[in-house]
């Protein structure tokens, strides 16, 4: 069982391409990553919008006091 | 490798430019000290996340197209997009292979402008954008569109380069100019921050909550800046191909030396902190700002300029965008918290108009098939800040608004955007001194 270089001799580096374990699965990494990047910035928004609803409810009646800092 | 002088070529080439990768990190430094140091004591946190938080986003895009942008898109208006360019995220030169020792310090080169153009943009915008509208615009300037406009007009093989004789050896355009521009398309729909104008119109100062760190920020960014100008070029190439190598060649593949980029870089330094103390009177804000200005202003033709022209024109560029600064925030009502559209925007675009007249003449590739003149960098100009950099940024800042995302609640800017985390953060102190205080009184 191998996931990818088996030895490191002279003759199989001077001819090695890829490093990396499991080559050939490139497209699919991809596709996953672009998938995690967008679903980050998706929960992001809905993080982002919850604190300033709560901020928003901590505040409200008492503005004046939390822009003066009391 | 083929003998050992390609050997020590491909050696110092590879940690040549892996070297400008750190000294560039430090412009990033830089501009989080600087950003959060202006912002106030209210918004800190916030600001400083705003900022970091584009490190993964732009990192993760660049990997994903930036690169390839650069590679894929010199001819006008798409080139070798069908055929592909080595540069998308499934090709095995993108990742750890023994066939290809450089492309990651390429791309890391390449990402490190890309994160300096989003944060650039970053500063202008502080205590009112929210961290997620901010981020897609990260991703549209630092992963877009300042690649296109450095395909275009930052490469041998670009439409711009060829056919205008487009020329910004040190990016006063390809970054700065369109940087400036973007951050004033996102400012016309953002606003200015509550209390920035008077009933009457009339500008209020927001000064920077701590302006020693904010101009020890811009230091760092100085420093940073001598990597970016190495990473500008590209060291020992065969200029003839009969073995007459340059140690120093502009990303046109045109000839300078490292003598001339350190004078000009400290010449033109030097005539941006003069006129950036004289036209504000000694502010230490402004006149470290007009240093950066002063270079950004001389960096399109500071690969060949006199070092006494980098300090004039640095001076003049200073001059016109201290000038633009507070004229464009009295006639259109725009809050730019930092300057930025002024120290890259205004200040980059007038370097390479001025570079324009002042190398009309000059071969801008080094078969001489196209050259230098005043029309090609005024036209370059407008690309880089108003089409590359203005219109994209505020369309989609106009939607981000258009479906609430792109300003905070006006509760939350009256606070401040740190309000939660403090609250919090004085709850845990409350909680230990009511702890210690059980165990003093035992």
């Amino acid at each position: 069982m191998s996931t990818g270089v088996e030895s490191w001799g002279a003759e199989a580096v001077s001819k090695m391409d890829a490093m990396y374990p499991f080559v050939g699965t490139e497209v699919a990494l991809t596709v996953v990553s672009v998938i995690v990047w967008l679903v980050w910035h998706v929960w992001q928004i809905k993080f982002e919008n919850n604190v300033y609803d709560e901020q928003v409810s901590q505040v409200q009646g008492n503005l004046p006091k939390a822009v003066s800092g009391e | 490798m083929g003998n050992q002088l390609d050997a020590l070529v491909t050696v110092f080439t590879e940690f040549y430019y892996w070297i400008t990768v750190p000294l560039m990190f430090l412009i990033h430094v830089g501009f989080c000290l600087y950003e959060v140091s202006v912002s106030r004591a209210k918004n800190k946190l916030h600001t400083l996340m705003k900022n970091a938080m584009l490190i993964p986003t732009v990192t993760i895009t660049f990997f994903f197209f930036g690169f390839w942008i650069y590679f894929a898109l010199p001819q006008w208006p798409f080139g070798d997009i069908v055929e592909g360019t080595g540069a998308l995220p499934w090709d095995v030169t993108m990742a750890s292979n023994f066939q290809d020792h450089i492309m990651g310090v390429f791309w890391a080169a390449f990402l490190l402008f890309a994160w300096t153009a989003a944060s650039i943009v970053s500063g202008s915008v502080i205590e009112r954008i929210r961290t997620g509208a901010f981020l897609i615009l990260a991703v549209l300037v630092g992963s877009v569109t300042w690649v296109i406009d450095a395909a275009w007009g930052w490469s041998a093989a670009g439409w711009m380069v060829t056919d205008l004789g487009y020329h910004d050896a040190y990016a006063s355009g390809v970054i700065h100019g369109i940087c400036g521009g973007a951050a004033l398309g996102i400012l016309v729909h953002l606003g200015p921050r509550i209390g920035k104008f008077a009933p009457d119109g009339t500008p209020r100062n927001l000064n920077p909550a701590n302006p020693w760190f904010a101009v020890i920020g811009l230091f760092v960014i100085y420093t940073g800046f001598w990597g970016f100008y190495a990473a500008c070029n590209v060291p020992i190439l065969d200029f003839t191909g009969k073995g007459e190598l340059f140690t120093a060649t502009t990303i046109y593949l045109t000839p300078t030396t490292l003598s001339t980029i350190t004078f000009n870089f400290l010449l033109s330094l030097a005539g941006g902190l003069f006129a950036g103390y004289t036209m504000s009177k000694g502010d230490a804000y402004w006149t470290f700002s007009g240093g950066l200005g002063g270079i950004i202003a001389a960096s399109a033709g500071n690969d060949l300029y006199h070092p006494l022209q980098a300090f004039l024109i640095a001076i003049v560029g200073v001059v016109v965008m201290y000038k633009l600064h507070y004229w464009v925030e009295r006639k259109f009502k725009i809050d730019d918290a930092v300057g930025a559209v002024a120290v890259h925007g205004y200040a980059g675009s007038f370097g390479v108009i001025a570079c324009g007249f002042m190398l009309w003449g000059y071969p801008a590739l080094a078969d001489g098939s196209a050259t230098i003149n005043p029309l090609g960098q005024i036209i370059g100009a407008i690309i880089m800040f108003v089409v590359l950099g203005f219109i994209p940024t505020y369309i989609v800042a106009g939607i981000l608004k258009a479906m609430g995302l792109l300003r905070i609640p006006r509760e939350v800017e009256l606070a401040g955007l740190d309000y939660v985390e403090e609250q919090g953060l004085e709850a845990e102190r409350q909680e230990i001194v009511n702890a210690e205080l059980v165990e003093a009184n035992r």
